[in-house]
C-alpha cells in the first residue's frame, strides 16, 4: 500500500505501512484482576480472543482501540493512522451523514462543505473547466447530495493572511528582545507541523506562526460564527473541508481543534480533491454535465458568480502578503512586484527588500523535505538570514498536494501541475485588506482586531511530541 | 550433538518474557526440542532455535529474538553460528521477524539503544546474579 | 595456475569489539577502520608493517558503521548508528572534526563521495538515501532525499566516473539514481536477490555492478540500453555466483587494477574470483581463484582492494581484527 501522506510524513519514522490492529505497538494497560490466575488465551476462528480461566470459564477479551489522537501523540509511526483515518474521515463518512439525514426526521445535521481553491483548480483541470465554473458545479453537485451550504476557504484564508501579517510585524518589533521570534515560519501546512512537532519540537516550535490555517479558520467560522448566526449548536453542524492534502485530515483531528464543551470537532471530516472526484465517479456524474448553481455567500469570497483568490504562491500566498504588508508597515515601502530569486532549486526561493544596499527584509519559501532540512539545519547552526519563511511539505507546494486528482496514465504530471497552476492563477484577485465582509466580522464577531476573542479563535498552539522511550514499543 | 543442544537450552530457558514475570520455558516459548545443533567444523557448531510466541501477533516476538541473540552471544562457551526463527505457523508476520532477528547489524544497533538495552538486560540477567 | 591469498599482517584493530569496515585512502597509503567501539583508526605503513597512526574518538555516540575518503584524500566521512555523519579534515597527520550532518531519523549505514568530490551520499535504516552538496567553504547542503526503498538501506556506491548512484537494501533490491530536472530520481530497480543486499561494487569502467546478499549469492549486473531504445537504461543480471558462500555475503570489492572480485562472508572466509576473459561479455564466467576458509575467527564484514597496489587486500571481522592479504596471481 502506497502512502498518501506528504513526503515529509513519509520520511522520519512516520510511515511503516502498518495497520494498527496488527502492528501498532502502543502499549495498552491491562487491568489486572486479583488472584493467582494462570489463565490461557484462546483464539476463536473468527479471530476474537477469549481468556480461559482455571475453572474453565471463558471471558471475551476486549480489543484495544487506537484513535487518531493516540496516533498523533505517539512518536512511533504515522501511517498506522492512515487506516484509522479512512474509517474516521472519508467521503463515505460524509455520505453516511447525508444518508442519515434523509432516513430520519429527527437529529438532522446541517451539512456544510468548505472547498479549498487548490481543490477547485485541481478538479477544474480534470474536467477542463475554469476554476470558478468548477466551483459553481461542485456547489450544485454537493447540494444535490443533500449538503446545505457550500463555502470556500479563500474567505477564511483572508483571516489567516491578515493574522499572519500582524503576527509578523509584532514579532519583528520584538526581535531584539527575543531571539526566537524570527524567522517566523508559516504553519498552514500540517505535514510540516507534524514533522516539526515530532522531530524538532522544542527547538523549532517557537518560530512557528500561531495563526490558524485556512481550514481551521473555517472551522472557527462555521462552528462559531455561523452556528451562532443560524441558532444552531456546533454539534448540529457537520463540517466537511475539501483539501488538496491528506495531512489536513490529521490537522482536523488535533485536540486543539476539538470543542470539548460541544463535543465536536471544528472540522468533522476532510476529504481530498481526489476523493471528490471518486465521489463523482461513484455517482456516475461528470462535472461537465452538472448545471452550475448560485454560490453561497455567507462564508465565501465571491463577486457575483465568480470566486476571488489571493496573490502570490499557490500555497496561500503567505510570503507575498506578509512581505508587502511588512514593507509598508515597518519601512514605509510600497512594494508593487516581488522578485523571487531561485536558490538551490525551484522549491527554494528568496525575496528581499533593500534600501541603500542594506537588506531590510529577507523572506524565503522552502517547499519539500530537502529544503525543509536545509532550513532547519541553517537555523540550528545560527546561519539563517531569514525573517520569514513560507514552509510547505510538498515539492511545488499545495497545488501539487498528495490529495489532488491524480494524472491519467496518458497525462504528463508536470503538464497537469502547470495547468492546475494556470487555472488557479486565472481567478480574480482580492486583497485581504479590501474584503469588507471580513472587516465587518472582525468588528461584529471578534469585537475588533487583536482582541482576546480574535486571539483565541484565530490562533492555535503546538506541542512537542516526546521521543518514545518505551523499549517494549520501539521498532528496531 | 544432543549434549550441545542441552547446553544451549540451559542458557535460554531462564530468559524472562519482556512483559510477564515468567521465563520463556514456563511460557512454552522455548522447549528442549526447539534447539538443533549441527557440526560446522572442528569445535564449531551451527545452532538453530525455533521459538513459539505466545500469541500469533505478539508484538514482542522481535524482542524475544533479540534476547536469545544477546544471551547466547554472551554465554555460550563454544564457537558457533546462530540462526533464530519463529516456529512455523506461530506468528502472523513470521518472515519479517525472522529476517530482522537474524540481521546482525539491526541487532547490534538495537543493543545500542538504551531503552531496548535496558529491557533486554532485565530479561537475560539470571535472577540470582 | 597457482593463485593464493597469503596473510601479510593481522592487526587487532578494535579489541573486544567488532570491526565493521576498512577503507583505503585514494593513494593507497593509509587505511581507515571503524567499529563497535565508536572509534575510527587510521593505519599507515612503517617499514614492512602497518601501524596505527591516529585514533579518532568522540566523533560518534554509537557504532561507526562505515568510513569513506574523499577523492582528494583530504577528508574522511564517517557514518554512525547515532544517526549522524561526521566529516573530518586531514591536518598533517591528524584529523579534525569539521562538521556533523544531521537529518536521518536513525542509524546511518553508509556514506560515499562522488568521484568529483562535490557530492556526498548517505543512507539509513529510515529507508532514505540523501545526497549532500559541498561548497568551497566546506558547507554541506542536502540536495535530495529519495525514498525508493521500502526498508533499511544498507549501502551506497557511486559510479567510478559518472554522477550515478547505486544503493543496496534490506528490501532485496538495488536502486540506481540519477539527477533529473532539479532533483534525483530512481532510474532503475534491480530485482533478483531473494534476501537483503548487503553491498555493491562497480567495475573499473562502471558498466557492471556486483552485488552480494544474505541469499548467499553474488550477482553481476550489466548496463544495457533500454529495449525501447530511449530514456532510461536498464540493468540486467548477467551472472550469479552461487554455491560458493555458506552464509551471508557481507561485502564485495572489485579490483579496478586487476578485475579480481573479492568477497567477505559470514562463514569466516575471504574468497577471490577471477573472470574468464574468453567468455561472452553478455554471459561472463567467474571462477574461484583463491579462498581462505578461516580468514578470521568470526564473520568477515568487509574486503577491499588497495587502489594503487595490485593484489593488496584488506579484510576485517567481528573478531575485531584487520588482516592485510596479498593475492598472488601466478608464480
Amino acid at each position: 500500500m502506497a502512502s498518501h501522506f506528504s513526503g515529509v510524513l513519509q520520511l522520519t519514522d512516520l510511515d511503516d505501512f502498518i495497520t494498527p490492529s496488527q502492528e501498532c505497538v502502543k502499549p495498552v494497560k491491562v487491568e489486572k484482576k486479583k488472584g493467582k490466575s494462570v489463565a490461557k488465551i484462546q483464539i476463536e476462528d473468527d479471530g476474537s480472543y477469549f481468556q480461559v480461566n482455571q475453572d474453565g470459564g471463558k471471558q471475551k477479551l476486549e480489543k484495544a482501540k487506537i484513535t487518531l489522537s493516540d496516533c498523533l501523540a505517539c512518536s512511533g509511526c504515522i501511517t498506522s493512522a492512515e487506516s484509522v483515518l479512512i474509517t474516521q474521515q472519508s467521503h463515505e463518512e460524509l455520505l453516511k451523514v447525508l444518508h442519515n439525514n434523509k432516513a430520519s426526521d429527527t437529529e438532522q445535521k446541517v451539512v456544510v462543505v468548505s472547498v479549498s481553491p487548490q481543490s477547485r483548480a485541481s478538479i477544474a483541470a480534470h474536467f477542463d473547466l475554469s476554476s470558478s465554473e468548477a466551483g459553481r458545479r461542485l456547489t450544485s453537485f454537493f447540494k444535490g447530495l443533500g449538503v446545505h451550504y457550500v463555502f470556500e476557504t479563500s474567505f477564511s484564508r483572508t483571516f489567516s493572511l491578515l493574522e499572519s501579517q500582524r503576527e509578523f510585524v509584532e514579532r519583528f518589533q520584538r526581535k531584539e528582545q527575543d531571539s526566537k521570534v524570527l524567522p517566523m515560519l508559516t504553519s498552514a501546512c500540517p505535514g510540516w507541523i507534524c514533522y516539526a512537532e515530532k522531530t524538532h519540537g522544542e527547538f523549532i516550535l517557537p518560530y512557528v506562526s500561531t495563526t490558524r490555517s485556512p481550514q481551521q479558520m473555517m472551522g472557527s467560522l462555521v462552528k462559531g460564527y455561523f452556528a451562532e448566526q443560524q441558532g444552531l449548536s456546533p454539534q448540529q453542524i457537520y463540517h466537511v473541508a475539501v483539501m488538496p492534502c491528506f495531512d489536513k485530515k490529521l490537522e482536523a483531528s488535533r485536540s486543539d481543534f476539538y470543542l470539548s464543551e460541544a463535543e465536536t470537532r471544528e472540522v468533522d471530516c476532510v476529504i481530498t480533491s481526489g476523493e471528490v472526484q471518486k465521489m463523482l465517479e461513484e455517482k456516475n456524474v461528470s462535472l461537465n454535465d452538472v448545471e452550475p448553481a448560485p454560490l453561497d455567500t455567507v462564508l465565501s469570497s465571491v463577486s457575483g458568480d465568480e470566486f476571488l483568490n489571493h496573490s502570490g504562491s499557490g500555497s496561500g500566498g503567505y510570503l507575498h502578503h506578509v512581505f508587502t504588508y511588512a514593507a509598508k508597515q515597518l519601512f514605509g515601502e510600497e512594494v508593487k512586484e516581488l522578485t523571487y530569486k531561485t536558490l538551490k532549486n525551484k522549491d527554494f526561493q528568496e525575496v528581499t527588500l533593500e534600501r541603500d544596499g542594506v537588506v531590510l527584509l529577507c523572506f524565503a519559501s522552502t517547499y519539500g523535505f530537502r529544503n525543509i532540512q536545509n532550513l532547519v539545519q541553517k537555523l540550528k547552526r545560527g546561519k539563517s538570514p531569514y525573517h520569514f519563511v513560507e514552509v510547505m511539505a510538498c515539492p511545488s507546494g499545495c497545488l501539487n498536494g498528495g490529495g489532488q486528482v491524480k494524472p491519467s496514465p496518458a497525462q504528463n504530471p508536470k503538464e497537469l501541475l502547470q495547468k492546475v497552476e494556470e487555472l488557479y492563477k486565472a481567478e480574480r484577485l482580492l486583497s485581504p485588506e479590501e474584503d469588507t465582509h471580513v472587516a465587518e466580522l472582525y468588528q461584529s464577531w471578534l469585537h475588533g482586531v487583536g482582541e482576546e476573542k480574535a486571539k483565541e479563535l484565530l490562533h492555535t498552539h503546538y506541542h512537542t511530541v516526546q521521543k518514545m522511550t518505551n523499549g517494549l514499543a520501539m521498532k528496531w | 550433538m544432543e549434549e550441545k543442544a542441552l547446553e544451549v537450552y540451559d542458557v535460554i530457558r531462564s530468559i524472562r518474557d519482556p512483559e510477564k514475570p515468567n521465563t520463556l520455558e514456563e511460557l512454552d516459548v522455548v522447549t528442549e526440542k526447539c534447539v538443533e545443533v549441527q557440526e560446522l567444523g572442528d569445535d564449531e557448531y551451527l545452532i538453530i532455535i525455533k521459538f513459539s510466541p505466545t500469541v500469533p501477533h505478539c508484538s514482542l516476538a522481535t524482542l524475544i529474538g533479540l534476547c536469545l541473540q544477546v544471551k547466547l552471544q554472551r554465554c555460550l562457551p563454544f564457537k558457533h553460528k546462530l540462526e533464530i526463527y519463529i516456529s512455523e505457523g506461530t506468528h502472523s508476520t513470521e518472515e519479517d521477524i525472522n529476517k530482522q532477528i537474524n540481521d546482525k547489524e539491526r541487532v547490534a544497533a538495537a543493543m545500542e539503544n538504551p531503552n531496548l538495552r535496558e529491557i533486554v538486560e532485565q530479561c537475560v540477567t539470571e535472577p540470582d546474579d | 595456475m597457482k593463485e593464493a591469498l597469503t596473510p601479510v599482517q593481522t592487526l587487532n584493530a578494535h579489541p573486544d569489539s567488532r570491526c565493521w569496515f576498512v577503507s583505503w585512502s585514494p593513494t593507497g597509503t593509509l587505511l581507515a577502520s571503524c567499529g563497535g567501539d565508536k572509534a575510527i583508526r587510521i593505519w599507515g605503513r612503517e617499514g614492512d608493517s602497518w601501524i596505527c597512526k591516529t585514533v579518532l574518538q568522540d566523533g560518534h555516540q554509537r557504532t561507526v558503521r562505515r568510513v569513506a575518503w574523499s577523492p582528494c584524500g583530504k577528508y574522511l566521512a564517517s557514518a554512525s548508528f547515532d544517526a549522524t555523519t561526521c566529516i573530518w579534515k586531514k591536518k598533517n597527520d591528524d584529523f579534525e572534526s569539521l562538521t556533523v550532518l544531521e537529518g536521518h531519523e536513525n542509524e546511518v549505514k553508509s556514506v560515499a563521495w562522488a568521484p568529483s568530490g562535490n557530492l556526498l551520499a548517505t543512507c539509513s535504516r529510515d529507508k532514505s538515501v540523501w545526497v549532500w552538496e559541498v561548497d568551497e567553504e566546506d558547507e554541506y547542503e542536502c540536495v535530495t532525499v529519495v525514498n525508493s526503498h521500502t526498508q533499511d538501506v544498507k549501502h551506497i556506491v557511486w559510479h567510478p566516473n559518472q554522477e550515478l548512484l547505486a544503493s543496496a537494501s534490506y528490501d532485496n533490491n538495488v536502486c540506481i539514481y540519477k539527477e533529473e530536472d532539479d532533483d534525483w530520481e530512481c532510474k532503475a530497480t534491480l530485482q533478483g536477490h531473494t534476501s537483503t543486499v548487503w553491498s555493491l561494487a562497480f567495475d573499473a569502467t562502471g558498466q557492471r555492478l556486483a552485488s552480494c546478499s544474505d541469499d548467499r549469492t553474488v550477482k553481476i549486473w550489466k548496463e544495457s540500453p533500454n529495449e525501447s531504445g530511449q530514456g532510461d537504461v536498464s540493468w540486467k543480471c548477467v551472472c550469479t555466483l552461487s554455491g560458493y558462500h555458506r552464509r551471508t555475503v557481507y561485502d564485495i570489492s572489485w579490483c579496478r587494477l586487476t578485475g579480481a572480485l573479492a568477497t567477505a562472508c559470514g562463514d569466516d572466509a575471504v574468497r577471490v574470483f577471477k573472470e574468464d576473459e574468453t567468455a561472452d561479455p553478455e554471459q561472463p564466467v567467474f571462477s574461484l581463484a583463491a579462498q581462505v576458509t578461516k580468514a578470521h575467527s568470526q564473520d568477515v564484514n568487509c574486503v577491499t582492494w588497495n587502489p594503487k597496489e595490485a593484489g593488496l587486500l584488506a579484510s576485517c571481522s567481528d573478531d575485531g581484527d584487520i588482516t592485510i592479504w596479498r593475492f598472488q596471481e601466478e608464480d
